[in-house]
């Protein structure tokens, strides 16, 4: 039933084949756009990002007290006549539960959605132990007529078609089902209400634990947790130890938070608040039979975590999977083992192990769009980036990762190396240098789906003597981190930057002590390699007392200033540095329109209809959304275009790893680019130009793509 | 703002938001004009389908979904003060339909009307909160074709954390309680991710707002 990749190329294999269900993909696409919408129109009525630092405060603090809540959440519960217990691993918490059964003599059991109980396989226990288990969520109930998982959190059933479950209800009920939704919806109310009533035992989840007076919760829409945890005599609740709360207060707040990220509701329809056993008229002392199962199965350890612990502000909304680009592309069965989406890669990890995790745990673009949404702002793409370092430190990682890695720790045999690839290319690039024109075929394999770039004839750092510009009594001066990508492919977008700043009178200084920064490695899960290059980076800039340190390149951009912080927390010689060198990083942008301030007049309007990719790193990695925005207005007749802050794709060595997926995502983003009309797609990254240039290259699109440097300088009033 | 206005616009708020989530809001002058509102939602309603075995129901013609339905309609009504009670069972009797306040157990395949009383209203998602220790009255809501909740539009709050200290303390009051956040009816987007309404609990939520 539950399934994960073994290998790379198995999962990739798997992929490719979910990649041609055209009623997935169109389904996760109209599910994608709407959620967009309609999570920005509830989210209007609060204040989001208050509440998200609100609610990851008290989940980290009730993280570091976890034991003193289960503490006072046994004795409440207790005293209300609960019964509490603890179980260690799965396997104990599935024993508890067929004790539980048998002592009572349970023979029918309904169960309310629970991904705790999905987490210990329960229900393949509780049929083991021959007992008669029915799932009375509508998804839930469709899935396990299938015998699959499910595929997303919240709605775990729509990867399926109505005539998918016409055909189910149909076997299930010996009787012809329509495929009218709402017929079928009630064909599950009038199935499921006999399994309620004829059921000995309730089992939920649990939204939240109450610790100040031993109270259980539960969330949902279709009223089917209430049922169970009314009708059956018996009611056994699984719950993460994570879920405990101190009071209610901080699950009130999160309530503000869960429906609208899971599904855009102001409050699920009913929250039921479980506060002692209470009347039950089918036992004869007329009182519930109540057992809580707190689940530990690594929690303790993972609380104890300084990085890790943050998990434990998930309050399971699903919204993670429900705006990252991968999972709208795959779906939930192929983004996950049994937890799914962003907090799923790294939930597998610890809950499933390691080896259900390896490959999964590769399947992240980086795009930060699940950060940027998260209910408790759990930083998700870096947890995802350190169990692949933890799964490489492991195990030994792939030798190609690890040769890379040993190269880019020396940036002279890097560097060096980078230049030689520019002779070993000369047969393939043909006439036009932009391109690598004729690699065989067999080089390219999936990666045919772009144009690959040519290694430029002269790096950015050799023919800096010959261009650096000379600025006398500047205004201000800065440093520019060239970034690979520039440096070695694209030198003529540092050369419009260049232009542009010294025009503004702005000095340019180019540390030559600098190298890649890190995000590549980090990416691959090479973090020793990816430390020794960042410490480098910022003594390569220590002494130069910039005014700002530039970067063309988002993705680098976000990374110095996001990651390096935690990279080199241990690195006490550098502390200072790196707070200097962090404070001073700005992307290109932010720089010309917040410090320059170039606007209309500095520039003569093209009158070209220019459009923008917003790249992933730019808009949320650094937050930079209108700067970019204004300046091509100002040189030129922007055209906004539709989905413009999803990812294009290439996530580095992402697109390399998973180029079925990235040549997927850059079709969607082409196609509307293409439909804005726009002659130039300008962006602010030069791994999106590398992207889309390749990708426009390729499908022979009637437009071009450049940095937005580019446009800037070419229409620079002199 | 004067307090009078200040509970106008809660009303309102909460009005607004329980329409959104598809409950239909009734203002009510009096408790005799609700109990009325209660007695008209059973008839003008079809009868409630009987969708599992009940030996003793007297059943009808099959309804939308092929069950047997009720030919003696049935409103349960557990929570109302033995007064309220009274009325409400002779504006029922006059109809012909059953009212009781006991005994719901036996009706689990489905009863026409339920009615419970809130402890508090939420403004800003619409909700009703439900507090009790007894099992009639919760599943008084959940059997039920078409809940019916009344309200007094005192007790409505202008958002969840005003009620934390409320709530804690109700959760107190009995050796244990259980309570309920309701904001609509039944609902599900499961197939499809087409909205629908009544998949396990009332196919309609009613909510009458009373003065005072």
């Amino acid at each position: 039933m539950h399934e994960s990749p073994t290998s790379l190329s198995d999962y990739r294999k798997q992929i490719d084949e979910v990649l041609r269900d055209d009623f997935l993909r169109k389904t996760l696409d109209t599910f994608a756009v709407a959620y967009r919408a309609n999570r920005e129109t509830i989210f209007k009525e609060v204040d989001e990002q208050a509440l998200i630092k609100q609610i990851a405060d008290s989940r980290d603090a009730a993280c570091k007290r976890m034991e003193e809540l289960y503490t006072q959440f046994k004795a409440e519960a207790e005293k209300r006549g609960v019964i509490v217990h603890r179980a260690a691993t799965a396997e104990e918490a599935n024993d508890i539960v067929v004790r539980i059964a048998r002592q009572n003599n349970v023979k029918r059991v309904v169960k309310s959605k629970s991904m705790t109980a999905e987490e210990i396989q329960l229900n393949d226990r509780l049929l083991a132990d021959n007992m008669i288990v029915d799932e009375t969520d509508l998804g839930e109930w469709i899935i396990q007529l299938r015998h699959e998982g499910p595929s997303h959190m919240v709605m775990p059933a729509i990867h399926l078609s109505r005539y998918q479950v016409a055909d189910d209800f149909s076997k299930a009920t010996g009787v012809k089902q329509d495929s009218d939704v709402q017929r079928l919806v009630k064909v599950a109310r009038v199935q499921l209400r006999r399994k309620f009533i004829n059921a000995d035992m309730g089992i939920s989840g649990c939204n939240f634990a109450i610790a100040e007076n031993g109270a259980v919760t539960t969330v949902t829409n279709e009223g089917n947790a209430r049922m169970c945890t009314t009708l059956p005599k018996v009611h056994v609740v699984i719950a993460g130890l994570d879920k405990l709360t101190p009071t209610l207060d901080e699950a009130l707040t999160a309530l503000l938070v869960l429906p609208r990220n899971a599904t855009a509701q102001r409050l699920t329809t009913y929250v039921a608040w479980m506060c002692g056993a209470g009347e039950c008229s089918v036992n004869k002392n007329d009182k519930k039979i109540l057992h809580v199962i707190f689940l530990d199965n690594g929690r303790t350890e993972i609380a104890k975590d300084p990085l890790f612990s943050q998990i434990f502000r998930c309050v399971r909304c699903g919204a993670c999977a429900n705006v990252c680009p991968v999972y709208r592309l795959v779906g939930g069965h192929k983004m996950g083992y049994i937890y799914i989406g962003a907090i799923g890669l790294v939930l597998t990890y610890f809950y499933h192990g390691k080896d259900k995790a390896k490959v999964l745990c590769q399947n992240c673009v980086g795009c930060e769009s699940c950060k940027t949404v998260c209910a408790g702002g759990i930083d998700l793409p870096r947890l995802i980036r350190e169990i692949r370092a933890r799964v490489n430190a492991e195990q030994g990682g792939d030798t190609v990762p690890a040769l890379l890695g040993a190269v880019m720790a020396n940036r002279k045999l890097f560097h060096t190396l980078l230049k030689f690839a520019k002779y070993a290319q000369k047969p393939f690039t043909g006439g036009d240098v932009q391109f690598q024109r004729h690699l065989p075929a067999i080089f390219l394999g999936k990666h045919g789906f772009k144009a690959l770039p040519a290694i430029a004839a002269k790096s950015f750092r050799d023919r800096w003597k010959e261009i650096a510009p000379v600025v006398s009594s500047p205004k201000y001066r800065v440093a520019l981190f060239s970034g690979c990508a520039q440096d070695f492919i694209y030198p003529e977008q540092l050369e419009a930057c260049v232009r542009i700043l010294a025009s503004k009178n702005v000095a340019v200084e180019l540390p030559m002590e600098q190298s890649c920064c890190g995000l590549p490695l980090d990416m691959m899960g090479q973090r020793k390699t990816c430390t020794d290059v960042a410490k480098q980076n910022v003594q390569a800039f220590a002494n130069g007392r910039y005014d700002a340190i530039i970067t063309l390149c988002a993705s680098c951009g976000s990374f110095l200033k996001h990651t390096y912080p935690h990279l080199l927390e241990k690195e006490k010689s550098v502390q200072y540095a790196l707070r200097d060198f962090v404070d001073k990083v700005t992307d290109f942008s932010s720089f010309v329109h917040d410090k320059l301030g170039l606007s209309t007049e500095d520039f003569t309007n093209s009158g070209e209809k220019v459009t923008y990719h917003a790249a992933c790193h730019i808009c949320r990695g650094l937050g930079v959304k209108e700067a970019p925005r204004d300046l091509i207005a100002s040189a030129a007749a922007y055209a906004p275009c539709a989905e413009e802050e999803v990812c294009c794709g290439f996530g580095g060595t992402y697109s390399v790893k998973f180029p079925e997926v990235s040549a997927q995502l850059l079709g969607n983003k082409l196609d509307n680019l293409a439909a804005t009309g726009a002659s130039r797609v300008v962006v602010d990254c030069p791994g999106c130009v590398m992207q889309l240039r390749g990708g426009a290259e390729k499908k022979k699109l009637p437009f071009r793509v450049t940095h937005i440097a580019e446009l800037l300088a070419e229409n620079l009033k002199c | 703002m004067s307090k009078a206005d200040s509970k106008h616009e809660l009303v309102e708020n909460f009005t607004a938001k329980a329409v959104a989530a598809n409950s239909v809001v009734h203002e009510a002058p009096s408790i005799a004009a609700a109990l009325q509102y209660v007695v008209d939602v059973c008839e003008s309603k079809s009868p409630a389908e009987i969708l599992a075995d009940e030996p003793d129901a007297e059943q009808g013609p099959p309804g939308p979904n092929d069950m047997p339905t009720r030919v003696k309609r049935i409103v349960a009504a557990p929570d109302l003060p033995d007064n309220d009670f009274a009325e409400l069972e002779k504006l029922c009797e006059v109809k012909g339909f059953a009212c009781i306040r006991h005994g719901l157990r036996k009706h689990l395949a489905g009863i026409d009307v339920g009615v419970s009383t809130a402890v508090f209203g939420v403004a800003p998602s619409g909700t009703c909160v439900v507090n009790t220790d007894r099992e009639e009255v919760r599943l008084a809501g959940m059997i039920s074709e078409s809940s019916v909740i009344f309200l007094r539009k005192s007790k409505i709050y202008p958002d969840l954390s005003s009620i934390a200290q409320l709530l804690r303390e109700r959760m107190n009051e009995a050796p244990a309680t259980y309570t309920t956040f309701i904001s609509g009816p039944s609902r599900t987007a499961d197939i499809e991710r087409v909205a629908a309404v009544g998949v396990h609990g009332p196919l309609e939520q009613h909510v009458i707002l009373l003065e005072g």
